[in-house]
């Protein structure tokens, strides 16, 4: 059996590299065997292929390393810093077809009409915008405080919604809060403070005082507005406390039902 | 990864970050180096050689593509490199009024120093001076890069069949002219 002498070059190739499949290889092998020319021309190549894989080559020297990092360092001094302009040159000039470039000329003329248009807001800073935020929470911060303060209970409560516009509050403001939760005379304005303060339950001042003060309320509605509320954070510091409250004589039966049931769904 | 193969660090070199480049001459080094020595320069030649291929890297760093393979690109660039030097070496020799003949085959300066030595190594060197430049360094990028038919076919920018054609052919000749200079 021949082959075509182009097709056998290939196909020797292959079967030299080692990237030939199970079934070629073993057509080809077939092929070696019946003709004594080609076991030859594979043996003679073989032969090459391996003289030349076994040619041997000196180790460059570490001078070649010295002198390419010094090339190298001098290269990356030299080249152009990456700022944002030139990456934005770059996009643009990468992005500069026709169509992409009517679209961000219309947008451009849309942005300047309505930069026109509009003068009195565009030229409003935004750093005034946010010095003027920060004053408005101070005198809001301040309000609440004095607020909490006042002998009649609807100021008092006043003062209490007045801390829930408040996005931030700071410690002191918690503490008012809590002061007014442990001691205000009032339960409305107590069960207020309650409300006001799960507004910041990530805040750990916040959870720490409403676990405190679960020993302090008498008032049965806020006894289990407080369960509720520790059962829903899973706060198991408050078992302890609760369980303080439970050995209080006084307490409703209602109330001592629901806080065996929150101390239960929170173990 | 991804991120560390010969393309992915071609193409953060072309984007500004040159010291990826670093990690290329350490990973390829050593082949380039055997490249050139064994296409007949000396040791120091080859080591200016390796150089001048990544001054030239970084000169074109805009015309890498990603398409294709890093090694064919980087040897092709390595065999343009190595034409080059020897275009402007026998300028030089001309201007010094040097014949060709008084400074012989340029490629063969490295092999006759290999000449003295015995053994299969000098005279496969020798073969392989007598070999045209295109099948020396055909021969050349199989050895460092193995016979991986696609990439030489990139590298000799031919198809896939031809590159196999023609490194058996150039094998062949390798094989028959050893034997001549084996037998003389």
């Amino acid at each position: 059996m021949t082959m075509d002498k182009e097709k056998f070059e290939m196909k020797l190739m292959d079967y030299l590299s080692g990237d030939i499949s199970k079934e070629d290889r073993a057509i080809f092998e077939k092929l070696l065997s019946e003709n004594e020319a080609y076991q030859k021309e594979y043996a003679d190549l073989s032969k090459a292929w391996s003289h030349l894989e076994a040619l041997d080559t000196p180790e460059p020297s570490p001078e070649m390393d010295e002198t390419f990092f010094t090339m190298l360092s001098k290269e990356i001094g030299n080249e152009p810093r990456n700022t944002f302009w030139n990456s934005i040159l770059e996009i643009f000039s990468q992005m500069w077809k026709p169509k992409l470039a009517y679209g961000i000329l219309l947008l451009g003329i849309g942005l300047g009409v309505g930069y026109f248009l509009n003068p009195a807001e565009s030229n409003f800073p935004n750093q005034e915008v946010v010095a003027a935020e920060n004053e408005a929470e101070e005198v809001r911060q301040r309000l609440v405080l004095t607020l909490l303060e006042q002998p009649s209970a609807n100021q008092r409560l006043q003062g209490v919604s007045e801390a829930n516009k408040i996005s931030k509050v700071d410690s002191i403001v918690v503490k008012a809060l809590l002061q007014t939760l442990n001691g205000d005379p009032n339960v409305n304005v107590r069960l207020a403070a309650i409300e006001s303060l799960t507004n910041y339950l990530e805040n750990p001042l916040v959870r720490q005082g409403l676990v405190q003060s679960i020993a302090h309320q008498e008032s049965p509605i806020l006894q289990v507005t407080l369960a509720n509320l520790m059962v829903a954070l899973q706060e198991k510091a408050s078992i302890e406390p609760f369980r303080q409250l439970l050995k209080e004589k006084t307490l409703d039966t209602t109330v001592k039902k629901k806080i065996e049931n929150s101390i239960e769904s929170i173990i | 990864m991804n991120d560390l193969t010969d393309n992915a660090l071609m193409l953060k070199v072309k984007s500004g970050d040159l010291d990826k480049l670093g990690l290329l001459y350490e990973r390829h080094k050593k082949r380039l180096f055997g490249f050139f020595y064994n296409l007949g320069n000396n040791p120091s030649v080859s080591e200016d050689l390796v150089q001048n291929v990544f001054v030239r890297m970084v000169k074109y760093k805009g015309s890498y593509t990603g398409e294709g393979m890093f090694a064919a690109w980087m040897f092709r660039m390595a065999r343009n490199v190595n034409y080059d030097y020897h275009k402007k070496m026998a300028k030089e020799s001309i201007s010094l009024n040097v014949t060709s003949e008084e400074l012989g085959e340029p490629m063969e300066d490295g092999f006759n120093e290999g000449i003295e030595k015995e053994g299969n190594s000098a005279l496969l060197r020798r073969a392989l001076a007598k070999l045209s430049d295109d099948k020396r360094e055909l021969l050349m990028m199989s050895k460092y890069r193995g016979l991986k038919f696609k990439e030489l076919a990139e590298f000799m920018d031919c198809t896939e069949g031809a590159a196999k054609v023609r490194v058996h052919r150039a094998l062949k000749e390798l094989r028959t002219i050893f034997l001549e200079l084996e037998i003389s």
